[in-house]
C-alpha cells in the first residue's frame, strides 16, 4: 500500500469537519500524489521514514505537557499541543489574535499545494487547528508547537498575513516531550502585503525519534521583506520544503538556515524562490554540520522570470563534515530569464581547516575546545543573526547537544 | 626533567626535517639559554618557518633525525597544545583569520589553558579585561578589536601586532617570532619592538626570525645565526646582521662551502 493509500484509508475514520474541504484535498492528493525518492528534489530526503508511521490520525487525547521553555520577553505566547491550541498554556491576549479554526481556507493549487509542496495536503487533510494570524499592527508572537508524546501524528499549522507596512516578529518553535516521536507534518503560509516586514525565527528541536515534514509557502508583495532564520537540530528525519514567491517589485527574501545533526539523523531542505517582479532580491545562507553518520542536504532552486529585471541573488551554502560516514549534499541552482541580474553563489563542503586548528592549538587550547570553537564559528553566520538573546542562547544550547561539544558562551564575534 | 638548571632552555641537535617529500632542515643545531635573544636570518626558502613550525608542533613534518630539548625534556614528544602550555609561543609569519571566533574569547581561553596547567583558577573576568586593556594599550590596538573575529579583516600590520598582543597576555618562556617585523610601518615596528622588549627577562628566551637588521636596532640580540639550506652556516653577534645587510648572503654561502 502506498503512503497516499494508507493516509486516505485512515482518513475514512476521521470525523469529518468539512466534508467538502476534505473531498477537495483528497482530490488534489489523488491528482498529484506524494513525492517519490526518485523525484529531483527528494533525493536527499529520507522518505523511507514514512514506513514507520503507524498512525496518521492525530492522537485522540494529548498527554499532559509539563515543561515549557521560558517565555521570550516582549512576545505574546501561543501554545499548540499535538497541533491543537492549548488555551491554558497560552497568553489570553494572544488567543484573541487567532481566527476560528474553521476559517482555514481550503487548499488550492495556486497556494503552493502542488509540486514539492504536496505534503501540505496531508496537513490539510488531517489537521484541525492552527494559528491563523492576520496582523494589522506591529506584533511579536511566539508559537510553540509541542508533540506531547501521545500516540498519533500532529499537524501544526500557521498562516500569517501582514497588512500594508506592518512589521512583525514571529518565533516558531517545534519541540517534543522526551521520546515524543511520531510524524509531525506542518504547513506554514505567509503573505506579506506592501512594505510589510516579517522576522520569522523557526527552531526545530523535536525529539530524536520524530519525523518532521515541513512545508512553507510565502508570497511577498511590493517592497515587502521576509527574513527567515531556520535552525534545524532535532528529529530523526527532517525535511523543509519552502517556496517563496517575490511577486511585487523590490520584494526581498533573506534566508539564513543551519542544521547541526549527529548519529543517523537526516535533514534536508528545498528552498525554491521565484523572482517574478523587477528589483527583487534574495540572499540565502546555509550552514550544515554533519557529525557521525548524519546526512544533510540543501537544494536551492532560484528562478528569475523575464519580468524580474534588476534582480539580485546571492547564495552561500557551506557544509562541514565531521564524521567519516556523514554526508552533505549542497546544490545551488539558478534559472534566469532576464539579462539584468546580479548573482553570486558559492557552495562548498569540507572538513575543519587544519591551519585554523593548529593556530588554536598553538595557543594552548585543547583539541576538543579548538574543534568546538571552529564549529561555532562556522555556524556563527546563522547563530549571530538571531537577534533575540534568549532565543539565541537556546539555539546554541540545542546545537551544542548535537555537536557533542560544550557550549562556548561568548565565543562568537 | 634532567638538570634544567645547567641545560639551555632550548637545545636543538642535528635536526633533520622533511616536508612534502623535500628535505628542508638538514642537520640544524642551535642552543638558546634563558635570558637570551637570538635572531635567525637567511634567504627565502632556507627553512626558517619550517623550524618555527616544527618547534611549535605543526603536523605534516617528518623529523627524520636529531632532537629538540626544551627545559630539559623532549619537546618533540609533546602535542602542540601542551608545548604552548609549557610556555612555547609561535608568532606566525602569516597569522590565519578565524572569522566568527571572538578575539577576546580566544585570548581568555588561551590564558586559562595556561593557568590550568599551573593549577591556577580561571582568570576573573574583571582582571582579564584590565590585563587585556593594559597590553592593548602597549600594542596600540584599539579596544574595538576585542569584539572582532580573530584577525578577521585585520590589516597585515594589525595581524602582527595582534600576535604580539597574544604573546604579552600568555607570557611565554620561549617566544618564536617568525617575521613579526615584515609588513610593519616604522611606527608599528617600534611598537612591536617595545612589546617584545617588555617580555625580556632572565627566565625567558626569544628567537626572532627576520630579514631586516633594522628590527635588531630595536631588539638587540645576543646572537645572530644564518640559516642556509636547512643548516646554520654562521653565527655571530649583532655585527653579523649589519654585515649581511651590506653584503647579502653570497659571501656566507661561499665561506660555508669552502
Ligand atoms: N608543505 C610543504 N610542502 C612542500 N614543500 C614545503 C612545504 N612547506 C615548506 N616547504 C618548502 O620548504 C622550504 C623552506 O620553507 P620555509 O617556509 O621554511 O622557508 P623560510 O626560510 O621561512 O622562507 P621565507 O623567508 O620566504 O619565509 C621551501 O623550499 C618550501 O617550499
Ligand atoms: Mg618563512
Amino acid at each position: 500500500m502506498t503512503l497516499r493509500e494508507r493516509a486516505l484509508q485512515e482518513l475514512q475514520r476521521q470525523p469529518m469537519r468539512s466534508a467538502g474541504m476534505v473531498a477537495q484535498t483528497a482530490q488534489l492528493l489523488d491528482q498529484h500524489g506524494l513525492p517519490q525518492p526518485r523525484d529531483e528534489y527528494w533525493r536527499n530526503a529520507n522518505l523511507r521514514a514514512f514506513e514507520q508511521v503507524t498512525q496518521f490520525l492525530p492522537p485522540a487525547h494529548s498527554s499532559a505537557v509539563t515543561s515549557l521553555p521560558a517565555p521570550l520577553p516582549g512576545f505574546q505566547r501561543l501554545v499548540f499541543v499535538d497541533g491543537r491550541r492549548a488555551a491554558q498554556l497560552s497568553d489570553a491576549a494572544a488567543l484573541q489574535l487567532l481566527a476560528d479554526p474553521a476559517a482555514w481556507p481550503a487548499p488550492a493549487d495556486d497556494q503552493g499545494y502542488r509540486d514539492d509542496q504536496r505534503f501540505a495536503l496531508l496537513n490539510a487533510l488531517f489537521g484541525s487547528d492552527g494559528a491563523q494570524l492576520q496582523l494589522r499592527q506591529d506584533a511579536a508572537v511566539e508559537l510553540l508547537f509541542i508533540a506531547s508524546g501521545a500516540a498519533g501524528s500532529s499537524y501544526p499549522r500557521l498562516a500569517v498575513q501582514l497588512a500594508d507596512g506592518v512589521q512583525a516578529r514571529l518565533v516558531e518553535r517545534h519541540l517534543g516531550a522526551p521520546a515524543a516521536g511520531g510524524f509531525i507534518c506542518t504547513q506554514t503560509r505567509v503573505e506579506l502585503q506592501r512594505n510589510a516586514r516579517l522576522d520569522h525565527y523557526r527552531l526545530q528541536d523535536c525529539d530524536a525519534s520524530a519525523l518532521w515534514m515541513d512545508t512553507l509557502f510565502a508570497r511577498l508583495d511590493a517592497h515587502a521583506h521576509y527574513d527567515v532564520r531556520l535552525l534545524g537540530v532535532g528529529a530523526a528525519t527532517a525535511r523543509c520544503s519552502a517556496e517563496v514567491v517575490l511577486s511585487g517589485a523590490q520584494a526581498e527574501l533573506t534566508w539564513r538556515s543551519m542544521a547541526a545533526l549527529d548519529a543517523r539523523q537526516v535533514g534536508d531542505t528545498l528552498l525554491r524562490v521565484r523572482h517574478e517582479a523587477p528589483g527583487t532580491r534574495t540572499s540565502q545562507l546555509f550552514r550544515g554540520i554533519a557529525v557521525g553518520q548524519a546526512r544533510i542536504g540543501f537544494d536551492a532552486d532560484v528562478r528569475v522570470s523575464a519580468a524580474a529585471a534588476g534582480t539580485r541573488v546571492s547564495q552561500s551554502l557551506r557544509g562541514l563534515i565531521e564524521g567519516a560516514e556523514s554526508g552533505i549534499n549542497l546544490r545551488p541552482r539558478l534559472t534566469i530569464h532576464t539579462d539584468d541580474i546580479q548573482a553570486s553563489h558559492g557552495a562548498t563542503t569540507g572538513q575543519l581547516d587544519e591551519n585554523l586548528l593548529f593556530y588554536l592549538l598553538s595557543r594552548g587550547l585543547d583539541v576538543a575546545t579548538a574543534r568546538a570553537l571552529l564549529k561555532w564559528a562556522f555556524l556563527g553566520d546563522v547563530l549571530s543573526a538571531i537577534e533575540i538573546p534568549e532565543l539565541r542562547r537556546e539555539a546554541e544550547r540545542a546545537a551544542a547537544g548535537h555537536l557533542s561539544d560544550q557550549l562556548l558562551d561568548g565565543a562568537l564575534s | 626533567m634532567s638538570n634544567p638548571g645547567t641545560e639551555p632552555l632550548l637545545k636543538i641537535d642535528d635536526l633533520h626535517v622533511s616536508v612534502g617529500g623535500q628535505q628542508v632542515l638538514r642537520g640544524l643545531t642551535l642552543a638558546v639559554n634563558a635570558g637570551e635573544v637570538h635572531a635567525i636570518m637567511g634567504p627565502n626558502g632556507s627553512g626558517k618557518s619550517t623550524l618555527a613550525h616544527v618547534l611549535a608542533g605543526r603536523p605534516g613534518y617528518q623529523i627524520t633525525r636529531g632532537s629538540v630539548r626544551y627545559q630539559g625534556s623532549d619537546l618533540l614528544a609533546l602535542p602542540p597544545e601542551e608545548r604552548a602550555r609549557a610556555g612555547v609561543f609561535l608568532g606566525f609569519q602569516y597569522p590565519v583569520e578565524i572569522p566568527g571566533v571572538n578575539n577576546a574569547y580566544l585570548l581568555k581561553t588561551a590564558l586559562n589553558a595556561q593557568r590550568r596547567q599551573r593549577d591556577l583558577p580561571d582568570i576573573d573576568a574583571f582582571d582579564f579585561l584590565a590585563l587585556v586593556r593594559e597590553r592593548m594599550k602597549l600594542m596600540q590596538i584599539d579596544e574595538s578589536f576585542l569584539a572582532r573575529g580573530v584577525n578577521e579583516g585585520f590589516s597585515g600590520g594589525e595581524k602582527k601586532r595582534n600576535e604580539i598582543l597574544q604573546m604579552l597576555i600568555l607570557e611565554p618562556r620561549l617566544a618564536l617570532l617568525d617575521e613579526t617585523d615584515s609588513g610593519l610601518d616604522i611606527d608599528a615596528l617600534k611598537v612591536v619592538a617595545r612589546g617584545v622588549n617588555s617580555l625580556r627577562s632572565p627566565e625567558r628566551a626569544i628567537v626572532l626570525v627576520t630579514h631586516y637588521q633594522r628590527l635588531l636596532d630595536h631588539i638587540v640580540p645576543d646572537q645572530v645565526h644564518v640559516l642556509v639550506r636547512g643548516r646554520m652556516v654562521r653565527s655571530g653577534d649583532r655585527s653579523l646582521a649589519l654585515e649581511l645587510e651590506k653584503r647579502g648572503y653570497d659571501w656566507v654561502l661561499e665561506q660555508a662551502v669552502a
